[in-house]
């Protein structure tokens, strides 16, 4: 057993990079570059040279290409001595465009005549760009700072400022908290390992994408608390997040003994993981606790009027386009006057969380009962099942504690999926809603050309995806010892 | 009590070709199918609505000749946001074109999306899981190829490749039918693998039947009211689809008429004209919900296990 799941995760994590290795060769290759500009403000303002720069800076920032205007050539090519080539020597300018165009770089020239030379990433360039930066690993000698010699580089054991409890810091890192605890989950929180998938671009600019989906939504909310200095403050900052800053200001000195003064807020609204995990838990459990009933009943009421109501339910929402479900739910809920946006009332109304929760649990049901029903009918024809009605057992009785029983596994074997799924967010529903969750967040990345954000969000699901199933898998031989996932000798 | 009488008999002759007939009804597969889907009213109503839905969104565009980008009136304020009357039975758009002609060819390229896509899914689905239930090394491979697939939700691979591939009819096709004919293919090997050793077949093999006469005659008519399944599930699910893709602004370009755009397009009027959003959203409910239903009563009356009489 052990070693089929050591088998199982290798396997789970070729899928996930595989996937996720098309899907960024697709979306560097396949996606024309210059959709990317189609929404920064930025590039709208400049024209000539200036843009060509500005996009190609841009496009290397990215990771498209890699991009040498004249100077940067001049100082790969005679590094300490480039000063010369720089001020406009046109042997050495030469010299150093041949270089380049030998390295297999295209030389171009501006509309001033001035050469440049660019390279355009091919696949495998691509995805080796992506993984090797992908796992970003803190240690004690991040940090060398010329300007704080000082600077200690030893880990430490430290109070967490806000309960107090033992929490592991670190001087030369560039994250001061390495090891934490607090209330919220997952309850164990480290900033020793992170992944890195880039920056957001044309939203968001320069913030990482990992960033945007987990920090906080809305504006800042201060609450008070101690800083190491003794200074008691309304401040939004969370010390638990801080990172090493180079130049610390008055303000810093303030609060901090330390270097470490960069810190992300808090913030008034949950970040869009928590948003889509509330929605998403909420509406999963009225799923169930809709669905599993029902299809009991269908189940034990066969070819009767609750089953046949009950199959009509189920067909009418498989067939029924999800999106023209939805709009037809939202315009029923605006007649209890809650809202058709979720912004229209906010985080705080409760009312805006009814219609978005319900439409996500109404779409979970169908294919639970129908599952549900199928798999009780196709036990009650079961032998063991004449035998408890041999026995003398009644009805309720047999399906109760023999029938459900057997047929439950299966819809077991689900609900660690959907509890992770959760997480994803139901795309249609939240961005119907304008849902401000993970699930909303997919559509926007697309249609502002955010690869990076888009890389990130199908990484994230694609892991969480496979991550439900197996869990899935290993979850039904707990609850059922029968199963077994390992292929029997013999044969 | 009469007299036993040489009257009271009538001489028969033993006809040794009348004894061979057996007496069973006459059975023949596709007679009972139709029957059996003709019993069903609710599916012959179902029939003639998308049988109307289908033609009109054929014929009505030859004669309007209707294209999106084709805008006498938009200069004509007048002649926008007319609401659906006799002249104009669904009404005009915001550029004053007929919200009728537009709802037709805008059904028709939804519907094309969801017949192609349905074809290639079901064809390669078929034809690769008949070869995949049949030979132990296509297995091998192809059981991989479907765990890294079915994991990942269709929706976003179907999203990330209208993305990349950029938008266009053929484009949202390929989208759709790229992964999504390994679920069919594989739900075809689970049918096969089950059907492919019962006694039938085992005793066609040791008479020396051809592997590939097995499938054609032995296993595929079994497996018909299954693919007819899940043909009846995925056109009700390729439309939702590209109706989806198209109202998050990765399906078809603004130069399509398509359901999902007009949704798209339309939803921030709903409740200024709200004929204008829900027109699109009731005729998209109403194909997929009719294709569906006549889908599953042909896929029940084509089992033959249902033509008991």
């Amino acid at each position: 057993m052990k070693k089929y799941i050591l088998r199982r995760i290798l396997k789970s994590i070729v899928s996930i990079f595989a996937v996720v290795s098309i899907i960024i060769v697709m979306i560097y290759t396949m996606v024309p570059s210059e959709k990317v500009f189609d929404n920064d403000a930025g590039a709208k303002k400049m024209k000539g040279d200036q843009l060509t720069t500005y996009k190609l800076r841009k496009l290397e920032e990215l990771g498209y290409l890699d991009f040498a205007s004249r100077l940067e050539m001049c100082t790969a090519t005679f590094g300490d001595d480039a000063k010369a080539c720089q001020d406009g020597d046109e042997a050495m300018n030469a010299q150093a465009v041949e270089a380049f165009a030998a390295k297999g770089y295209e030389i171009k020239e501006l509309k001033s005549g001035e050469q440049y030379a660019v390279h355009n990433y091919r696949w495998y360039e691509l995805l080796w760009r992506f993984y090797s930066k992908l796992v970003v690993v803190d240690s004690k000698n991040a940090i060398q700072d010329p300007d704080n010699p000082d600077l200690e580089h030893k880990y430490y054991w430290g109070k967490n400022p806000y309960n107090g409890t033992p929490a592991l810091l670190c001087s030369g890192c560039t994250y001061k908290y390495q090891m934490y605890f607090n209330g919220t989950f997952p309850f164990i929180h480290q900033n020793k390992f992170k992944l890195n998938f880039g920056t957001s671009f044309p939203t968001n600019q320069g913030v990482a994408t990992t960033q945007v989906i987990n920090d906080g939504q809305g504006s800042n909310k201060k609450i008070s608390q101690t800083f190491e200095t003794g200074l008691e403050e309304e401040s939004a900052l969370i010390q638990t997040s801080c990172q090493y800053k180079y130049l610390t200001d008055h303000l810093d000195e303030k609060r901090f003994t330390d270097h470490y003064a960069t810190c992300r807020s808090f913030h008034e609204s949950p970040s869009m993981v928590e948003t889509s995990y509330i929605l998403g838990l909420i509406a999963l459990v009225i799923a169930y606790v809709m669905a599993i009933p029902l299809g009991i009943s269908m189940a034990q009421h066969k070819d009767k009027a609750i089953d046949k109501i009950g199959i009509a339910y189920i067909n009418l929402l498989i067939a029924v386009p999800s999106l023209a479900f939805i709009f037809f739910m939202r315009s029923i809920g605006t007649l209890f006057n809650l809202p058709d946006k979720f912004p229209q009332l906010g985080f705080k109304d409760i009312r805006s969380y009814i219609m978005p929760v319900l439409i996500l649990a109404l779409l979970q049901t169908p294919s639970l009962m129908m599952w549900l029903r199928r798999y009780m009918i196709d036990q009650s024809n079961a032998d063991y099942v004449k035998f408890a009605r041999a026995k003398g057992l009644s009805q309720r009785e047999i399906f109760r504690k023999h029938i459900l029983r057997n047929a439950i596994i299966p819809i077991v074997n689900g609900i660690p999926g959907s509890i992770i799924l959760c997480i994803s967010g139901a795309l249609i529903t939240e961005s119907a809603f304008a849902v401000p969750g993970m699930g909303k967040m997919l559509p926007d990345a697309i249609k502002q050309t955010n690869n990076n954000m888009v890389i990130t969000l199908v990484f994230i699901f694609t892991a969480l995806s496979i991550l439900s199933v197996l869990i899935g898998d290993l979850l039904m031989t707990v609850v059922d010892p029968r199963i077994s996932l390992t292929e029997k000798g013999g044969e | 009590m009469t007299e036993m009488n040489q009257d009271l008999f009538q001489i028969q002759i033993a006809d040794d070709t009348e004894s061979e007939h057996i007496a069973a009804p006459q059975y023949s597969y596709w007679r009972s199918v139709f029957r059996k889907f003709f019993s069903s009213k609710l599916a012959i109503f179902m029939m003639i609505l998308s049988g109307t839905v289908i033609l009109l969104s054929i014929i009505q565009p030859m004669f309007s000749g209707y294209s999106p980008n084709v805008t006498p009136n938009i200069n004509r304020p007048e002649m926008k946001y007319i609401r659906p009357n006799a002249t104009y039975w669904f009404g005009t758009d915001d550029v004053g074109n007929s919200l009728f002609d537009a709802v037709w060819k805008g059904t028709g390229t939804s519907l094309f999306v969801a017949f192609v896509a349905t074809a290639i899914t079901t064809v390669l689905g078929v034809v690769v899981g008949m070869w995949w239930g049949f030979s132990k090394r296509v297995d091998r491979i192809m059981i991989e190829v479907y765990n890294i697939v079915s994991n990942i939700p269709v929706t976003l691979i179907a999203m990330i490749l209208a993305y990349a591939l950029g938008s266009g009819v053929w484009q949202i096709i390929f989208a759709l039918s790229v992964t999504s004919w390994v679920s069919t293919a594989y739900f075809i090997r689970v049918q096969v693998m089950i059907i492919r050793d019962r006694e039938y077949n085992l005793a066609s093999r040791c008479l020396g039947t051809p592997t590939w006469k097995v499938i054609t005659h032995n296993i595929l008519p079994y497996l018909i009211s299954v693919i007819m399944t899940s043909i009846s599930r995925d056109v009700p699910s390729f439309i939702s689809y590209e109706v989806f893709l198209s109202f998050i602004g990765v399906g078809l370009g603004q130069q399509y008429a398509s359901l999902g755009r007009m949704i798209q397009q339309y939803s921030p009027y709903m409740t200024s004209t709200p004929y204008l959003f829900w027109i699109p959203v009731a005729i998209s409910a109403i194909i997929s919900v009719s294709l569906y239903i006549v889908g599953q009563t042909l896929a029940d009356a084509s089992d033959p296990r249902t033509h008991m009489i």
